[in-house]
């Protein structure tokens, strides 16, 4: 290395410390609202997230009631909804309203935006070593794009017609006719613009980690001693710029075809009667473009979830992940497979076969990388001295909901199998295990094993614990039974399935998961008071390092400031899962390497 | 620190070429293969204007204006944007992403294509008409 | 030192340092030109996407023939021969700023960027002229058995095949996606051109007020210039798909 080089580096430390220094001066605007810190930005992004994740929820909670008791009439939904549930009893319009929202609120502003958003910003500087971000002022503004985009969606609840409500796909022709139903008018144009805003929040934020973390890595920390969060939060970012642009495409060409008479989505559409002018564009285009986002996007919400996984199960298994290189190549070649298989969400559109059998097999090829991760996880168990924190309760839950909800999908993957699924509650219970189930489980033990580094306090873990098994015996009594449900040919999306015949039957399951539904809702409300509780009422965190972890995050003061590091941040002599090895406990990724010392 | 490093992650200053012949010889370049693309464009015009055109020999022209078109993005990357120049990496990471459009590309033209023949005939249920009846008659049977 | 040799020797990514010598600004440029590939890949393959969809599509020889005081002069492509040079042209001038610029010439800097805004200017002003012409320029067209005056728009389009009427040929409607595709992917990159040229103002004000002669570099002018190839990088493939095939 050329000793230039290295008086460079060094300037660019002492650089960074000149301009942290003008930091100091922070009034209540600079420091809560519009600020460049990258820990406090994470944290506006989780309760954002948070407060979204209370309204998506209560939105199940609320069509679970139908859908569990469609007999029954709550008069007290009258005062909640006005006229949406006119003597207690939802509309339709509005169960389908209410359906869509839970979907984009929870796929889009909790596991997407709360989810990345939260832990990207504040993991990646920490992990990496460096004093903030790439650019402090765009991941502000990703923030910022973030928020307007909410108060747009928020504010679409309450417009006459209600918000947008063809399913979270928005589905053309459904979502390109104003009059077509209700929620096609002013509800779907504002999801549209909701949306791109959304999408230059995930792109200003994306650019920002991949950047940060190329280019802004602490002396020592190459990108194989990174740990495996960094990996995930890389490639998800890597997922999102790539991906959603195409979904931006989709949305301009559907505002279009709304709101200028084009048709790139209408062919030969007849509405009540009359002919539509529109001919030669085809609906299942805006699926193509849809899915090449919302496959990509699923591994959004999963990857993060992932890496956190794995980095807390090897922290509290005080061993070293299991297969490192497995697991980044693992990581790479979901992210790669993510963009080649969209159209396996479209087998029954009239896809062609002989393309289809392509998509198949890409399909069932994610099924190797995820294999080895769970095989990873599970040998990072094995003959581990487990310590059971929240933190890792739920990164267990994980594992095992990514099994239960992954192996389903190989189900799904197949096109002669998706024939008779697709549609279904199976399908149902696929993703909400796999990708919505799971995810949170990631976030959850994120938020757990992360919060003194937050806040410098620790959650209260009896509520945990109580959090952690109602959540997950509810979730797989909610989930397990729509497998059985789906297989029946029960549909996803109807309004009220008593009046048929054929599913009459499962009226007192419905009625059953609806009530574990409500079970789980309120313990999630028992999760946001210890939250909240805990950020000022919270034990105190005494020790700078609680976990015993290796990674740069925990070499910072419990409460760092703007900078990160009060003096120079540290160099990195290992890679970080140094736990159990050569006597000690573990080795932070700091200490230099000791001339004995065995390799791992 | 020299003059031209424009930041702390910079590890050194990257040579700049001091002449401008390189920017002039690309332009040229570029400018002849539009060109050639324009001979080409006015060619598959004068075949489209003849009686039967020959449409294996249309084809064989638009891909060559693909090609054409790809070898200008090249110069324009490599040169103007000075990618050419970056080192490796730099390379690698910008390059190898941009092969996701070619699954891309293939899947959606791909159903695109079997589309039209879902459309011409009538999703299967009777054999295709596009080649017994030239395109001009088709639109004028749907007045 | 000799660059090579620095090249070789450094341990790009073991940290400390870019793995690409490049500053952060630059590489998210970069990766933000990516992101914009996809959006208007998305855009383009969706455009082939319909056009194999369908059975005939308009010929751009006939929709694109005309040429600003020539008439009714069939010169097919020659006036979008023209908006391509203009628009490499002024990747050559904005190519020369940044060389400029990595040699500190304040007043070079300043003489390309007003050539290249210039030549975005013209670009944007033969657009207009473009679509104008499309809109009001009215064709006869075979509509119910009625001869209707057309001109080409997002809802309508008079390029449909040629059917015998009355003894002459006449078009007939053609695919409506047509115009919704055309004006909307020109109407896209048009933005981009535009949102350039006010980049390339900005720039411009800023070498001219001697922003970065105080920073020591130019920068920032090679970013600018890095979105504006992009945006002629574009122009390439729209002019590929819209009027050469």
């Amino acid at each position: 290395m050329s000793s230039e080089a290295i008086s460079h580096g060094t300037q660019a430390h002492a650089m960074h410390d000149d301009h942290h220094d003008h930091h100091h001066h922070e009034t209540f605007i600079t420091k809560y609202v519009f600020s460049q810190d990258h820990k406090m930005i994470a944290k506006q992004f989780l309760v954002t997230g948070i407060i979204w994740a209370i309204i998506g929820g209560l939105f199940s909670v609320i069509f679970r009631l139908q859908l569990g008791y469609p007999e029954s009439t709550f008069p007290w939904l009258e005062d909640f909804l006005g006229h949406w549930a006119q003597g207690g009893k939802l509309k339709p319009e509005f169960y389908y309203a209410l359906v869509t929202m839970h979907g984009t609120i929870l796929v889009f502003f909790v596991l997407t935006a709360g989810l990345s958003g939260t832990f990207a910003n504040f993991l990646i500087p920490l992990q990496i070593g460096a004093r903030d971000m790439a650019s402090p002022l765009l991941n502000m503004l990703s923030y910022w794009f973030f928020f307007i985009a909410s108060i747009i969606m928020f504010a679409s609840l309450f417009v006459q017609t209600g918000p947008a409500s063809g399913g979270w796909t928005i589905y053309p022709p459904l979502s390109a006719l104003g009059e077509a139903s209700s929620g096609s008018k002013i509800g779907m144009d504002l999801w549209l613009v909701s949306m791109a805003m959304f999408i230059v929040s995930s792109l200003l934020g994306g650019l920002n980690y991949i950047t940060t973390i190329l280019n802004m890595r602490t002396k020592g920390m190459s990108m194989t001693r990174m740990p495996l969060t960094m990996w995930g939060l890389f490639f998800t970012a890597v997922l999102g710029v790539l991906s959603f642009p195409v979904l931006l495409s989709g949305a301009i060409l559907l505002l279009f075809d709304r709101n200028l008479g084009t048709s790139f989505y209408l062919s030969d559409i007849v509405v009540a009667g009359k002919i539509l002018p529109n001919e030669g564009g085809s609906a299942i285009l805006f699926q193509h473009l849809f899915w090449f986002l919302g496959h990509p996007e699923v591994y959004i919400i999963l990857l993060p979830a992932m890496s956190m996984a794995s980095e807390i199960l090897s922290v509290n298994s005080r061993k070293p992940i299991f297969g490192y290189m497995a697991m980044v190549g693992s990581i790479f070649a979901i992210t790669i497979l993510a963009f080649l298989v969209w159209a396996h969400h479209m087998f029954v559109t009239g896809l062609n076969p002989f393309l289809g059998s392509f998509f198949v097999l890409l399909t069932l090829l994610i099924a190797v990388p995820s294999a080895i991760k769970v095989f990873n996880w599970l040998t990072t168990l094995w003959r581990g001295n487990i310590r059971f924190t929240p933190g890792m309760m739920f990164a267990i839950g994980f594992v095992s909901l990514f099994i239960s909800g992954g192996l389903t999908g190989i189900f799904l993957g197949n096109s002669s199998l998706d024939i008779h699924l697709h549609d279904t509650y199976f399908v149902v219970a696929h993703f909400h295990i796999v990708m919505g189930v799971a995810s949170f489980f990631g976030m959850f033990a994120g938020v757990y094993h992360w919060f003194p580094k937050m806040f410098g306090r620790y959650l209260n873990n009896t509520l945990a614990y109580i959090h952690f098994w109602v959540t997950i015996i509810g979730a797989y009594l909610i989930f397990w039974p729509m497998h059985y449900e789906g297989f029946a040919g029960m549909p996803r999306r109807y309004y009220d399935y008593s009046n048929w015949e054929s599913f009459k039957m499962f009226g007192g399951l419905n009625e059953f998961i609806s009530f574990v539904a409500m079970i789980v809702f309120a313990v999630q409300l028992l999760f946001v008071f210890n939250f909240f509780y805990s950020i000022f009422k919270g034990r105190k965190v005494k020790s700078q390092n609680p976990w015993g972890s290796n990674t740069l995050e925990w070499t910072t003061p419990i409460n760092p400031g703007h900078g990160n590091w009060p003096g120079e941040i540290p160099e990195v002599h290992r890679w970080p899962y140094d736990y159990s090895k050569d006597g000690k406990d573990f080795i932070p990724q700091d200490v230099p390497v000791g001339e004995d010392e065995s390799k791992h | 620190m020299s003059e031209h490093v424009v930041s702390p992650e910079v590890t050194f200053a990257p040579a700049h070429t001091s002449g401008t012949k390189r920017i002039w010889k690309t332009f040229w370049l570029l400018s002849f293969i539009t060109i050639i693309e324009l001979v080409i464009g006015i060619v598959i015009y004068n075949i489209h204007k003849g009686e039967h055109p020959n449409h294996t020999l249309v084809l064989a022209f638009k891909g060559a204006v693909c090609i054409l078109t790809l070898a200008k993005a090249y110069y324009i990357v490599a040169v103007f944007m000075h990618l050419g120049d970056e080192i490796r990496n730099m390379i690698i990471t910008i390059v190898v992403p941009l092969a996701l459009f070619i699954w891309f590309i293939i899947a959606f033209l791909w159903d695109g294509n079997s589309w039209r023949n879902l459309r011409n005939t009538d999703a299967g249920s009777r054999p295709t008409q596009e080649q017994a009846a030239p395109a001009t008659k088709k639109s004028g049977e749907k007045e | 030192m000799a660059t090579t040799t620095i090249q070789a020797e450094t341990k790009w990514w073991n940290g400390g340092r870019s793995p690409f010598n490049a500053s952060y600004g630059k590489v998210m440029m970069w990766y933000f030109l990516m992101s914009d590939a996809f959006t208007f890949g998305a855009f383009l393959i969706s455009y082939g996407t319909i056009r194999f969809s369908v059975n005939n599509w308009a010929d751009p020889n006939h929709v694109f023939n005309a040429f600003p005081f020539a008439g009714h002069a069939n010169l097919p492509l020659a006036f979008v021969s023209l908006m391509t040079f203009i628009l490499i042209f002024s990747s050559v001038t904005m190519v020369l700023a940044v060389h400029e610029g990595h040699h500190m010439n304040k007043k070079g800097v300043e003489k390309y960027m007003l050539l290249t805004i210039i030549g975005g200017i013209a670009f944007l002003g033969c657009q207009a002229w473009e679509w104008t012409h499309l809109i009001a320029g009215h064709h006869d067209v075979l509509v119910n058995g009625q001869i209707e005056h057309w001109g080409t728009t997002v809802t309508k389009n008079p390029w449909g095949s040629e059917v015998m009427h009355n003894g002459t040929m006449v078009a007939t409607p053609g695919p409506i996606a047509f115009g919704g595709y055309f004006f909307g992917i020109t109407g896209f990159h048009g933005f981009h051109v535009l949102s350039g040229v006010v980049i390339n103002i900005v720039m411009y004000i800023k070498t001219k007020l001697g922003h970065f002669d105080q920073r020591g570099h130019y920068e920032m002018i090679e970013k600018a210039g890095l979105y504006w190839h992009f945006v002629d990088l574009v122009w390439v493939f729209v002019f590929l798909c819209f009027y050469l095939i």
